[in-house]
């Protein structure tokens, strides 16, 4: 089965639809007025208006270039993306048109001078970028004590100022420009890597060739390295792929992108397989620990809210009306990066799972509240005449006829805790999810993803099955 | 005798209606007491104030056993001494029988399993359903669900049972073992207050019959006295329509 990369914006009319990874500095990102500006934005709008067609660029974060690529969903990507053998498989390159090493950047004074003080500390990087592969290669050799995969610049520069992750590893550019005006950041080490940014296209999509040969124009004509200097204030050394014309890196036209091969990879799987098992158990571990919690949370609010004192009742009411209106990604955000401005800091895995434990919990209460109300007032009545004392009645008589009515609520809540430990993966917490989406980045092929969604639907479809099985048999059952 | 309980100007207010409108009556240890009335004329929310599962009016006062009924620290001895039976019988539906009735005296008195569990036996033989001593309740007739609701009220050793309208979730041809379990109690001395409305049962089991309409005691007196020649008019219409029917 082979299905060709078509591109549908380009079936659609006639305007290039650009993905970038709005922010990263300075090649995309937005001025005060929020237009998109920087050194690719210039270069692809050029290209362009030198192809006579529109360009329109969509902000897409960094690993979801790729499949965005790969779909056809954009034309092109740009976001400093280096070319890769790796990639060339799964995707095109033009030629290149800057020559990058990787940086390691530090709050000034923190005491990491460089690597080499990094033994023993944390370091944050991009996920699936080169420094993220440069970082995972030289692991053992520097002795971090693990790595940190966060979804940009932005993010990672403020767990660093948090003083959470002790380096940032990314493109020396990028990095160079975002700390000129910033006194307290410091790139202390360039990382030689030897890194050539490219635009990147679907594989072998017919406009590489145009693309190429522009960009080209564009060298001979000086236009590249115009930007070099009015985006780094310098132009570009002579030798270097700003100021030369280079060849376009070639795929191995023998491998035809095909739909099986881009997406049910066998080799990816069997390389990324062992990463995605291991975001598996933290996926299942932060489950089961949000889950455990929000129910002890949940069920100590819930008799709260039926029986304590009045203003306790209010206090928990608000509680639970508070956590289940807020989305939970504003409150895992808000717990990860701005609690530690008030002296709480929580490791990622923690993060998730005080979050997922709040809003759970709220959840909870609301499933064992509407439980126990379902007991008929007789059982209260008959326990109370009988002289049993509260908490006798709640243990014997009420939470035993309460739980089986809960059991098929409480399942479908475990069920949305478990898809929502994905969430985490923003505060770089290697999850299942996040696992995929750096895998997916480094073999630049979405079968990592597949993968997670097989893995994701083979664990918890039993589940629902059997919720669905058990809610007929109560509803069919006695009471 | 001995008065075991006495209701001193007990009144009790939902919003604007009032449910009991002035209450005075003492009862004597052992008496058997049937409480009559049209529905809504307070029969049931007077004795359910009696074990405080209504709050009666400040202003009144509820005394069994020497003890106050209010909330608090005591309540649960009050508690202890008046076992009550409801219409619809409240079983726990999620412990068998025997459990049903083991489970106050474990809890409550401290009794251990053992003992709690012979002493639940014979009081099912005692209303005549041992064999079921190991189903649950819904596997149980009505008439038989009630009698394990009165074998659960007598495992406490209570001095007063209430019985509220027993027989009324009934299906008729189970009304009459369930009366004929009262009937027995009734001569073994523990103080009874049953609102019925069967009256054949209060004029053959009373010591004292009382006649309950808007929330206050219109007339009590002998079953004989009530029954055969009651002197208020609202009394005599009441047992007119009553027996008629």
């Amino acid at each position: 089965m082979f299905l060709p990369v078509l591109s549908r914006a380009q079936e659609r009319d006639e305007t290039i639809i650009v993905g970038a990874n709005i922010g990263n500095v300075p090649w995309e990102f937005q001025d005060t007025d929020g237009t998109f500006i920087g050194f690719e934005i210039d270069l692809v709008n050029e290209i362009g208006q030198r192809l006579g067609r529109n360009v329109e660029i969509v902000n897409i974060p960094f690993n979801g270039l790729f499949s965005a690529v790969q779909s056809g969903r954009i034309d092109i990507a740009i976001s400093s993306i280096g070319i890769t053998d790796r990639r060339l498989e799964s995707v095109s390159f033009t030629q290149p048109y800057y020559d990058s090493d990787q940086s390691l950047t530090t709050v000034v004074g923190s005491g990491i001078e460089s690597l080499d003080d990094l033994r023993g500390q944390i370091v944050a990087v991009d996920t699936g970028s080169t420094g993220d592969m440069w970082a995972t290669e030289n692991m053992e050799k520097y002795g971090f004590s693990e790595i940190r995969r966060y979804e940009g610049l932005a993010p990672a520069m403020l767990d660093v100022v948090i003083g959470r992750v002790k380096g940032y590893i990314s493109d020396i550019p990028a990095l160079l420009y975002y700390t000129r005006d910033k006194p307290n950041l410091e790139v202390v080490e360039r990382i030689p890597t030897g890194g050539q940014y490219a635009l990147m296209m679907g594989k072998n999509a017919p406009l590489v060739i145009d693309v190429n040969t522009v960009i080209s124009t564009l060298k001979q004509e000086g236009f590249v390295n115009g930007l070099h200097s009015k985006w780094f204030g310098t132009p570009a050394e002579d030798n270097t792929s700003t100021v030369e014309v280079r060849s376009m890196p070639m795929p191995d036209l023998e491998l035809a992108s095909n739909f099986v091969e881009t997406f049910l990879n066998m080799d990816v799987f069997m390389q990324t397989y062992p990463m995605l098992i291991a975001g598996l158990i933290t996926t299942i571990q932060l489950g089961i620990l949000a889950i455990v919690a929000g129910l002890v949370v949940g069920l100590g609010l819930a008799l709260v809210r039926l029986y304590a004192l009045l203003p306790f009742q209010i206090i928990a009411k608000v509680y639970i009306d508070i956590f289940r209106s807020i989305p939970l990604l504003v409150l895992l955000i808000i717990i990860f990066y701005a609690l530690p401005f008030v002296g709480i800091s929580l490791s990622p895995f923690y993060a998730a799972a005080v979050t997922l434990s709040l809003v759970s919990g709220a959840y909870t209460a609301e499933i064992f509240r509407a439980g126990i109300e379902a007991i008929p007032k007789g059982q209260f009545e008959a326990s109370q005449a009988l002289g049993l004392n509260y908490r006798d009645m709640m243990k014997d008589v009420i939470l035993p006829q309460a739980i089986k009515i809960v059991i098929p609520p409480l399942t479908n809540n475990c069920i949305n805790v478990i898809k929502d430990t994905a969430l985490a993966s923003v505060v770089a917490m290697p999850d299942l999810l996040k696992q995929a989406t750096q895998a997916q980045a480094v073999a630049a092929n979405p079968t990592p993803l597949i993968a997670a969604a097989v893995i994701y639907l083979a664990f918890l479809l039993p589940l629902v099955i059997w919720v669905s099985r058990i809610e007929i048999k109560f509803k069919a059952g006695d009471r | 005798m001995a008065t075991l309980i006495q209701l001193k100007n007990v009144e009790k207010h939902y919003g604007n209606f009032k449910a009991l409108a002035g209450i005075n009556l003492n009862i004597d240890e052992g008496e058997v007491i049937c409480v009559i009335g049209p529905s809504g004329s307070g029969k049931s929310t007077m004795i359910r104030c009696i074990n405080l599962l209504e709050q009666y009016d400040p202003d009144g006062e509820i005394i069994v056993d020497g003890i106050k009924v209010q909330k608090g620290k005591n309540l649960k001895d009050v508690r202890a001494e008046v076992g009550m039976v409801f219409q619809n019988f409240n079983l726990f539906p999620h412990l068998t029988i025997l459990k049903n009735i083991m489970l106050a005296p474990m809890r409550v008195k401290g009794t251990d399993e053992k003992d709690a569990e012979t002493a639940a036996r014979a009081l099912l033989a005692k209303v005549g359903i041992e064999a079921q001593a190991n189903k649950y309740p819904s596997q149980l007739s009505g008439g038989q669900q009630q009698r394990v609701a009165i074998a659960r009220a007598l495992a406490m050793k209570p001095k007063v049972l209430l019985f509220d309208e027993p027989t009324s979730a009934l299906d008729p041809e189970m009304v009459g073992e369930v009366l004929d379990v009262i009937k027995a109690l009734a001569t073994s001395g523990v103080t009874m207050i049953v609102v019925t409305h069967e009256m054949g049962f209060a004029r053959q089991v009373a010591d004292r019959v009382i006649f309950m309409d808007d929330g206050q005691i219109i007339e009590q007196g002998t079953p004989k006295q009530i029954f055969d020649d009651p002197q208020e008019d609202r009394t005599k219409s009441f047992l007119k329509a009553v027996l008629e029917h």
